[in-house]
């Protein structure tokens, strides 16, 4: 299975929107199809189970589900599937895994509360990502 | 190609005589399995009874599987008419419930077929085909 990864490659450029959303379809169904591959590396039966790492990847791509430049879709894919093929070829380490996708999914967005009303939106978009 | 058809009909008759026991599709059955006579008309009686044919059990665990996918509380009625669209799913969450049945039911669903799955019959339908091939 990793050597299958290995080629899966974006073609460069999607010619519509509607071609970009069948590429992320694709994408999506390739790596959820090496979810088996991949909680036999790293041995992730204690922590996690399919399902759940099939709802991580699918919020991940959720979190981009606004943008409508397919050639912004096509980066994105393509760094998707760079990371997909870290994973499944051993690149990573578990700890990596466990942290980026299995623990601490949900206390991201939630622990505002009214503690930080005064905080900047600098800091309350601190965990989701740098820009 | 004759012995394809002698080997293909013969095990539409094995397993037409397996859904003979089912209530559901039991008047079906029995009538796609007396049209058996030229090749030709062979198909369109296959192609009926695939349509009509998906044990309850199976549409039991699809509706679970979606049910859960899409977090719906009990209340919500799920049955077999219910299209994906209306129960809340965008189309991820649609290909992801494709995936998580894929792995339910150990079968592999090719793109054509995916596209063309709408509502909670048609997967369960699917699903039926899909494990009887192998």
């Amino acid at each position: 299975m990793a050597s299958t990864m290995k080629y899966v490659r974006v073609p460069p450029n999607s010619a519509s929107l509607a071609e970009a959303r069948q590429r992320v379809f694709e994408f999506f169904k390739t790596a959820c199809r090496s979810i088996p591959s991949i909680m036999e590396i790293y041995t992730l039966d204690d922590v996690t189970s399919p399902s759940q790492l099939r709802s991580v990847i699918s919020s991940e791509i959720r979190k981009n589900a606004h943008i409508t430049n397919p050639k912004v879709i096509d980066m994105l894919l393509f760094k998707g599937t760079e990371e997909l093929c870290n994973i499944v070829e051993h690149s990573k380490q578990r700890h990596h895994i466990l942290g980026q996708y299995v623990l601490n999914r949900e206390d991201r967005t939630h622990d505002i509360g009214n503690k930080d009303q005064g905080a900047s939106d600098f800091l309350k978009s601190f965990y989701k990502s740098n820009y | 190609m004759a012995s394809f058809t002698a080997s293909s009909v013969s095990f539409s008759a094995v397993s037409c005589s397996f859904k003979q026991n089912k209530v559901s599709s039991l008047g079906k059955a029995s009538l796609s399995f007396s049209g058996n006579g030229s090749p030709s008309r062979r198909l369109p009686a296959l192609r009926f009874r695939v349509s009509c044919a998906a044990k309850p059990e199976t549409v039991n665990k699809v509706v679970d599987i979606v049910r859960k996918q899409l977090a719906l509380p009990a209340d919500r009625d799920v049955s077999g008419e219910s299209k994906f669209a209306t129960l809340g799913a965008d189309s991820l969450d649609t290909v992801e419930i494709v995936m998580g049945l894929e792995e339910e039911f150990g079968i592999s669903v090719e793109e054509e077929s995916a596209q063309s799955i709408t509502t909670v019959q048609d997967a369960a339908d699917l699903i039926e085909k899909l494990l009887e091939k192998k």
